[in-house]
């Protein structure tokens, strides 16, 4: 025999295949992250130019901070308000769309085209559209209803922070859940009716279910990716009215970039990352309860 | 898309600062580059100029560059360039950001640079000195003045109480800040120093929030808003220069946006408020980093740029604090849109009796912190002292840290 | 019928906040500044001063260019670290296997503001800042990557077995079986990726900021923050025109091939 065994020459083609992506996630995600780690026990001076060890000093610093908590509770807010508000409209929209209809596609291609405008550019039309004589309450005062200035109230502002997100990012999840509801079979629905179950049930123990593996992926995506929403905020509210859309990464950036307290600012990247991190193996770990089949 | 353009500049220079790295600028051939905040093509016109001038009678020097760095975000942009190894040799600085700077002993001392610095207006360079060392030349020192479109608004007197202004604004198109945007708020200082109020006091250790002046000040600013509407409400975007709004709080500097205004306009000093006249200033001073390696050369540059000729040629856009030069005549010569009477007024006397702006050490994050307590102020019925009693609690940290 | 008018009245009313923005948009880059706040659907005057005014303000061709090139090329190394990655990940047994996938996974839980310094650092001691280098290595190689090699493993795991078997009576080796067989049977999955990946390349606005200083150097979401008067106030109707030319042209790709484009947006794999 000799030494290259189809086996042996297997693996040797498996790691060549996968050593691009993960020598790219050495270099690019893990040295890098633990740089983090390391600045996170000191104290960077960015100013004065000093660089100090000061251990776990940050991460005391980290549980007497008030600033963070009212960041953790707005994180909150921000995240569980994006992903209910998208993952249902996400739905809807889905729902909507697979209904024998003509012309589905062209709303079809209309829901979706906020996804290919440019963050940058969306976030500087909806700042504009915000402003309280600004279009969207042009288009309120037209059906009668006095709108308040969006930006500036501390409920308001945090709305409007999730809708614009929402609304630009909306698409992708519907089309993932149009694609699952196609790959629906429909003598099940057929079967169900016949059974007498209702609409609402037959969407109820139907279509959710056997849908549950996209609405697990889109849920994972779709919070880690409001953990990551910053320039809209940047744009939109700067983090308040007071620090009332101050979420965590946000205060991360101020932190680090404005106030240049960057061995501080890189331990609330840590806290950050253990945050995503718990997240998203807890979803995983739930699909177990609530998916139904797995590949 | 200010805030952009803001993130953007602290970005990169956060990002500069941080690398922190050794690499500093090529040297062999002495050019020295200088920091700017204006891409304005006259002003660069202008410091081109000054610069070619120099460099004629110096043929050592082989480049003197103006960087422009976008005025949002620029004392961040800056002063991380410095902390990453890529300090410019001349900077123009903020004076929100001269506490940090002087303090931080980042600039090279320039007293015997400076031809005729004794006839510096005293008032004027104290935010750039320490320990009888000047630190930095105050080349740009501008009052705010109440512009007023005449079009709009007709028999002005020569100085109105704030009372009589805001009743003036109300009952026509309004005033504005320009540059307060309900965010910053230092600008409000050129309101309540009427009332004699203080963001915090001379040493910087005690907040001034909380005072009965700064609460009477903000009661009437909060009622100019909200009560009476004679200023635009939060969000709201009116722009004067555009001639949409009756009056103006706005440095001179801002007198070229007028230019070609089609309507007329005039300049009064700040209305008087409650305990009299009073004057307020912001300043920008130009100073040589300490880390530079051709320190020396670019002290020497500055020495030049700042005589008595250039200060003169630089004050049709920058006001000089050379007394030589702080008079309605001299003035009138360079700015030909503002009569001399108003120059006496507003310049000459708003330079000498002014009081700058407010700044204090570590003022990006007092800037955020008073941002934020302060929003609660911005809508109807507020409670204006308990908000600024709430002011006073989150920056109580930051003025005791040393 | 009744249900059908309702269904549509819906559809039609969810569509407003989609559509206005855009239309909004359009419109008023082609208003003077003093009338974008008016209520006006459409400018009294159309004028199109504003777009010679982007091109006199910003090398504004260049960037084009550059974000177009920048994200071409993204997008095929993407595809070909992922479909690599994401077949090994799937289809090839090699020991240390799931260790491996979960250290690349990580990358998908790390927000890019986050390892940014590092990066930053890494790159100005290369001497690559103010080049186009880490927008382009990055992501083909790092932490944006990760959902694409997830995608395309979530793809390759559902593709039938027999395929291979077949492929390897016929003596093709394992490189043969993946670039005759698996590739070209992967075609929507990567279509999928091709379009994530230029979405987010196209995008892209830290990273730019941080990396890149001249203008001639920039992308489009970075120019667009550019368009400031002398005094730092932003100009609206000019920002407005800018940011429409960035988004007509993909918008009308996408209109002319929205059938390919969301099809294969649904095929990325979800389904496992």
């Amino acid at each position: 025999m000799t030494f290259w065994t189809y086996r042996r020459r297997d693996n040797l083609v498996g790691y060549l295949f996968v050593a691009p992506a993960l020598l790219g996630s050495l270099a690019f995600v893990l040295v890098p992250l633990g740089l983090v780690g390391w600045y996170s026990l000191n104290e960077w001076n960015v100013l004065g130019g000093t660089f100090e060890f000061i251990g776990a000093e940050n991460y005391q610093r980290l549980l007497a901070d008030e600033k963070l908590r009212s960041a953790l509770v707005a994180t909150a807010w921000f995240a569980a308000g994006l992903v209910v508000l998208n993952l249902s409209l996400a739905l809807l929209l889905a729902v909507l769309l697979n209904q024998k209809l003509r012309g589905t596609t062209i709303f079809r291609t209309l829901f979706f085209s906020p996804v290919l405008v440019s963050l940058v550019a969306w976030t500087l039309v909806w700042q504009l559209m915000l402003q309280p004589e600004g279009s969207v309450n042009g288009l309120l005062g037209f059906l009668g209803v006095d709108g308040p200035n969006w930006l500036r109230g501390d409920t308001t502002a945090m709305i409007s922070v999730i809708v614009v997100q929402v609304i630009k990012n909306v698409g992708l999840n519907m089309v993932l859940f149009l694609a699952a509801l196609q790959g629906v079979p429909a003598p099940l629905y057929e079967a169900a009716k016949i059974d007498g179950a209702g609409p609402w049930t037959r969407f109820r123990r139907i279509t959710i279910p056997l849908i549950s593996p996209t609405i697990l992926l889109t849920s994972i995506i779709t919070i880690v990716g409001s953990l990551q929403v910053f320039a809209q905020i940047a744009v939109l509210t700067q983090g308040g009215p007071g620090t009332s859309t101050t979420v965590l990464i946000y205060y991360l950036y101020q932190q680090a970039f404005q106030f240049h307290h960057f061995g501080y600012g890189a331990t609330i990247s840590v806290l950050l990352f253990v945050i995503v991190a718990a997240l998203t193996l807890m979803q995983w770990r739930m699909r177990r309860k609530w998916v139904l089949h797995e590949t | 898309m200010t805030t952009l353009s803001r993130l953007t500049a602290l970005i990169l220079a956060a990002l500069l600062a941080l690398t922190a790295c050794s690499g500093s600028a090529t040297s062999g051939s002495k050019s020295l580059r200088m920091t700017v905040w204006t891409a304005n093509e006259a002003h660069l016109k202008l410091l081109n100029e000054i610069a070619a001038e120099y460099k004629a009678s110096h043929p050592d020097i082989t480049e003197i560059k103006f960087d422009s760095i976008p005025a949002d975000g620029y004392t961040t942009t800056l002063t991380t360039q410095i902390a990453g190894g890529n300090a410019p040799d001349l900077a123009w600085i903020l004076e929100e950001s001269a506490p940090d700077f002087v303090a931080s002993g980042a600039l090279a001392p320039l007293k015997g640079k400076i031809e005729k610095a004794d006839e510096l207006v005293p008032s004027a360079v104290r935010l750039w000195e320490k320990d009888g060392e000047l630190y930095a030349y105050p080349f740009s020192t501008s009052p705010f003045g109440l512009f007023v479109n005449t079009s709009l608004i007709k028999n002005v007197p020569a100085r109105w109480t704030w009372d009589q202004a805001i009743a003036a604004a109300a009952s026509s198109k309004g005033l504005v800040l320009p540059d307060f945007k309900y965010q910053n708020w230092a600008v409000l200082s050129a309101i309540w120093r009427g009332w004699d109020a203080n963001a915090w006091s001379d040493d910087g250790r005690s907040c001034g929030f909380s005072s009965q002046e700064m609460k009477d000040a903000m009661s009437f600013v909060h009622k100019a808003i909200f009560t009476d509407k004679a200023i635009p409400g939060p969000g709201t975007t009116v722009d004067f220069f555009a001639g949409n709004a009756a009056m103006a709080i706005s440095q001179i500097s801002r007198a070229g946006a007028l230019k070609d205004a089609e309507f007329t306009w005039t300049l009064m000093p700040l209305p008087s408020g409650p305990k009299g006249d009073y004057a307020v200033i912001g300043q920008a001073g130009v100073g040589v980093l300490k880390r530079s390696k051709n320190a020396e050369a670019a002290a020497d540059f500055l020495g030049f740029f700042t005589n008595e000729a250039n200060s003169a040629k630089l004050a049709q856009f920058f006001p000089s604090v050379r007394s030589s030069l702080l008079n309605a005549e001299t003035l009138a010569k360079s700015n030909p849109l503002i009569r001399p009477e108003q120059l006496q007024s507003v310049v000459v006397d708003g330079i000498s009796k002014g009081v700058v702006k407010p700044s204090h050490q570590g003022q990006e994050e007092l800037n955020q912190t008073i941002r934020a307590a302060l929003d609660p102020l911005w809508k109807p019925g507020a409670n204006v002292s308990a908000v600024l009693d709430d002011v006073c609690t989150k920056i109580k940290p930051l003025l005791e840290r040393k | 019928m009744k249900r059908k008018v309702a269904l549509y009245g819906l559809l039609c009313l969810l569509c407003v906040p989609f559509v206005f923005p855009t239309w909004w948009m359009v419109t008023s880059s082609m208003k003077p500044i003093s009338e974008i706040f008016s209520e006006s659907l459409l400018p009294s005057e159309p004028t199109f001063a504003t777009y010679s005014q982007v091109f006199r303000m910003q090398p504004f061709g260049q960037q084009y260019w550059n974000s177009l090139y920048i994200a071409v090329v993204v997008t095929l190394g993407t595809m070909a670290v992922a479909a690599l990655a994401g077949y090994a990940f799937a289809r090839i047994r090699f020991p240390g296997q799931n260790v491996l996938f979960v250290v690349v996974l990580t990358g998908l839980l790390i927000p890019s503001e986050v390892t940014i310094v590092p990066l930053f650092q890494l790159f100005q001691s290369l001497g690559l800042t103010n080049t186009h280098w880490p927008l382009i290595i990055v992501p083909i190689f790092g932490a944006p990557c990760v959902l694409a090699i997830f995608i395309m493993r979530q793809f390759f795991i559902a593709l039938p077995p027999e395929l291979e078997e077949a492929a390897r009576m016929d003596g093709l080796g394992r490189a043969g079986i993946f670039y005759r067989v698996a590739l070209p049977l992967a075609r929507p999955a990567l279509g999928a990726v091709a379009i994530f990946t230029f979405l987010h390349s196209w995008n892209l606005y830290l990273e730019p900021i941080v990396y890149l200083s001249t203008p001639d150097m920039f992308t489009l979401p970075q120019a667009l923050t550019q368009f400031v008067d002398n005094y730092g106030g932003p100009m609206w109707n000019v920002q407005l025109a800018a940011a429409t030319m960035t988004a007509v042209p993909i918008l009308v790709v996408f209109v002319l091939a929205q059938r390919q484009f969301i099809e294969g947006l649904a095929h990325t794999g979800v389904k496992g």
